[in-house]
């Protein structure tokens, strides 16, 4: 169950919660939605697809961080996460509502020996404060990936990719549902456009995500190595 | 001199126009720069008559092609999908008697013919042995996922459509993307040259569109080859018995009531009632024999299958004859849909005829007056074979009850049998209709996956030798235990028929 409250000053004051990543908090997944200003921090450790909303069969952008489902390969429980943290994972128990920021009441991060979110004073803590600072990044940067996907859409520059994978325990996974992009398409395209996607920022984010594909295999070898420990 | 054919004059805005159209102007996009037309002349009073609200998965194909968005098509034409159908009391008259012709071939269909080994297990239900798709259909599910992208299928599937919508529809894209020209008049005048061809049409409203090849799609009225051309109607109610249909719009009691994706399709007393399912309505309609039964007791019978829900309803008449034109295409006149014939929606074959003409029309374009006739002759072949076979495939559904009516028993009198289909039912007692026969030579409208369904879902029995089956014993089996996995899984996965809708229409289908 959820329970989402803007979070009160008055109301929250002696709330704490939970800041590390651990499976019991959720971080054990293997895809997570990311938005396009991140893919820089994330392109260097994880592969960086296109996939489908289960709902709405709408486009969105993910981080792989595992091969099987519920799996987080860069989770290592009681040390959190070795590596970059997606910003929708490190967003905890926090949404925003309009302008403000809301909590789950129901989360389990919520715990009496988590962090303070407010300080004496009723002022937020530093580390609210760095909640607050992340969705000023992540809120532009769900409707600059929204913009993103549908300027590639157009452009039919979004292809499928099947990925297989073979592994020495002698079991094999397909993935599914990943769609990357189309570099053949990329390289026929008018110089005018090319301008274009580069003055908005998106050859970059493409690239990013062109680039991180070779992590696929930095991403099995793991799994390879758990399978065979 | 050689005179090309590139200016393309369609007569006729209805379905079969405007496929036509979008089919010829989708495929010779390129030429238009040099010259080649499409041009679709339609009466601003003549009213459109909806054939048949069921399509063939074909349609999905040639919509793509013309560059359609599926989700504009379920959204604007009021589409639904479409699994198959489901015959009920058509062998018996029981109320369990009920079969499905799914659109799913079966597992395997073209490396084994599953027919003898199901038999030799000792029967149960074809369908489900074979397709996880009649399941499918009993349970109310979606043949695909909101995640599946446009046209392409999880379960093979077609449409129910409003063809009032749909027609208008097309002629939007047709217009807009394709560059149809559309002229709103009537045919007053039809100019013929020495030679018996069309030069030109000359317009009630003032004018004259010339051209080089006509598409009569005027419908019953069959302006071109029918009045002009003379061509004779061939008519085939000494097999198809049935000449009269009433139609009816069904509110649903509530907008969220289950909703089926397939055609229910009920044998009756003298005839057959078509249910289909809309997102907005049902579309119902008793199609019968006048010979048989009364207009009367037709109505009764319809409005009692109907229910509470036709509580004030009261069914359109429309007169039906089948059969069709002796000849397709005649000197540089081609028709398509009604206006080259018709035959009763039982296997909802008035569309995809009209896809697989227009496609044949359009790949094979004459590029000159001279060649035309060879291609007519052609198109005149292959057409004559499609409708002969299509009155065999409907005949089927009647020659195998063991229904008591007068009707039902006029039906398996061998007089009113095709000798083609005759030599086939025999022939099928001792071996089972398959692919590698002489069905699927060429594009057939009705492959012989389709004869398996109604055949064995009937009833129908052939002889098998288990010796001659243990050379594909093994495949069998496992195409069987395939079919077993594939069903149980589809059941687990696919959305509900309605949700899928609701779906598309709220966030719409991804192209990719």
């Amino acid at each position: 169950m959820t329970n989402i409250v803007a979070l009160n000053t008055q109301i929250h004051r002696d709330l704490r919660v939970q800041a590390g990543a651990s499976a019991r908090f959720g971080d054990a997944r293997h895809f997570v939605p990311v938005v396009v200003n991140e893919f820089a921090f994330l392109a260097v450790h994880y592969p960086i697809f296109f996939a489908k909303d289960g709902e709405t069969g709408a486009f969105y952008c993910g981080a792989m961080l595992g091969i099987d489902e519920g799996e987080n390969l860069f989770l290592t429980e009681g040390k959190g996460f070795e590596t970059y943290r997606p910003l929708n994972m490190q967003r905890g128990p926090f949404f925003t509502a309009g302008s403000d920021i809301a909590i789950d009441l129901d989360d389990p991060r919520i715990d009496e020996n988590g962090v303070a979110l407010f300080v004496e004073d009723g002022q937020p803590s530093d580390y609210l404060k760095s909640i607050m600072g992340l969705f000023r990044d992540l809120r532009p940067g769900l409707d600059q990936t929204k913009v993103f996907i549908e300027t590639l859409m157009k452009l039919k520059l979004i292809e499928p990719i099947d990925i297989n994978l073979a592994f020495d325990d002698g079991t094999s996974r397909s993935l599914e549902g990943l769609y990357t992009v189309n570099q053949d398409v990329l390289k026929k395209l008018a110089d005018a456009k090319i301008v274009e996607l580069f003055h908005r920022g998106y050859l970059q984010a493409i690239y990013l995500m062109i680039a991180s594909r070779k992590q696929v295999s930095v991403l099995a070898q793991k799994k390879n190595a758990r399978l065979a420990g | 001199m050689v005179q090309p054919i590139q200016n393309i004059v369609i007569v006729g805005g209805g379905t079969a126009g405007w496929l036509t159209a979008g089919v010829i102007a989708a495929r010779h996009q390129g030429r238009m720069k040099s010259g080649f037309t499409v041009t679709l002349i339609e009466s601003p009073d003549i009213k459109i008559i909806g054939v048949g609200e069921g399509t063939w998965p074909t349609l999905r194909g040639t919509l793509e092609k013309m560059g359609v968005s599926e989700t504009d098509l379920f959204r604007h034409c009021d589409a639904a999908f479409k699994q198959g159908a489901r015959f009920d009391r058509w062998t018996t008259g029981a109320q369990d008697d009920g079969y499905y012709h799914p659109l799913m071939l079966p597992q395997g269909f073209h490396q084994v013919n599953l027919v003898p080994h199901w038999l030799e297990k000792g029967g149960g239900s074809f369908c489900d042995t074979v397709t996880p798709q009649g399941a499918l259909c009993d349970d109310g599910l979606a043949p695909k996922m909101i995640t599946t992208p446009e046209y392409q299928a999880v379960a093979n599937y077609a449409y129910h459509l409003d063809a009032g919508k749909f027609a208008p529809f097309l002629q939007k894209h047709c217009t807009e993307r394709l560059g149809v020209r559309h002229v709103l008049a009537d045919v007053q005048t039809v100019n013929r040259a020495e030679n018996g061809d069309i030069q030109s049409l000359g317009l009630k409203q003032g004018g004259e569109v010339a051209g080089d090849l006509f598409v009569d799609c005027s419908g019953f009225s069959s302006l071109l080859l029918g009045k002009t051309l003379r061509v004779a109607f061939k008519d085939c109610s000494d097999v198809l018995f049935c000449d009269t249909a009433l139609a009816v719009q069904v509110p649903y009691a509530s907008p969220d009531d289950a909703m089926a994706s397939h055609t229910i399709s009920t044998a009756h007393s003298a005839g057959w009632t078509w249910d289909i399912g809309l997102p907005t309505r049902r579309g119902v309609g008793y199609v019968y024999s006048s010979r048989h039964i009364s207009e009367e007791a037709a109505t009764e019978e319809l409005m009692r299958y109907i229910g509470p829900q036709g509580k004030g309803l009261t069914p359109r008449k429309i007169p039906i004859r089948g059969g069709y034109r002796e000849t397709f295409w005649k000197n540089n006149c081609v028709a398509v849909g009604l206006a080259a014939g018709f035959l009763e929606p039982l296997e909802s074959s008035a569309i995809v005829l009209v896809e697989l003409s227009a496609k044949l029309i359009s790949e094979q374009m004459p590029a000159n007056r001279e060649v035309m006739e060879i291609v007519s002759a052609r198109f005149n072949e292959v057409s004559h074979y499609r409708w002969g076979r299509i009155i065999d495939f409907l005949k089927l559904h009647y020659v195998l009850t063991k229904r008591p009516e007068k009707f039902w028993r006029d039906n398996t009198d061998p007089a009113s049998v095709p000798d083609r289909l005759k030599n086939l039912l025999h022939l099928w007692k001792y071996q089972s209709p398959w692919f590698l026969d002489e069905f699927d030579r060429l594009e057939e409208v009705f492959p012989a996956a389709s004869y398996q369904y109604v055949l064995y879902g009937m009833g129908f029995r052939t002889e098998i030798d288990p010796h001659d089956n243990e050379f594909s014993q093994s495949l069998a089996t496992q195409y069987m235990h395939e079919n077993m996995a594939m069903t149980r899984k589809l059941r687990s996965q696919l959305p509900r028929n309605r949700d899928l809708l609701r779906k598309i229409h709220e966030y719409g289908l991804q192209p990719i």
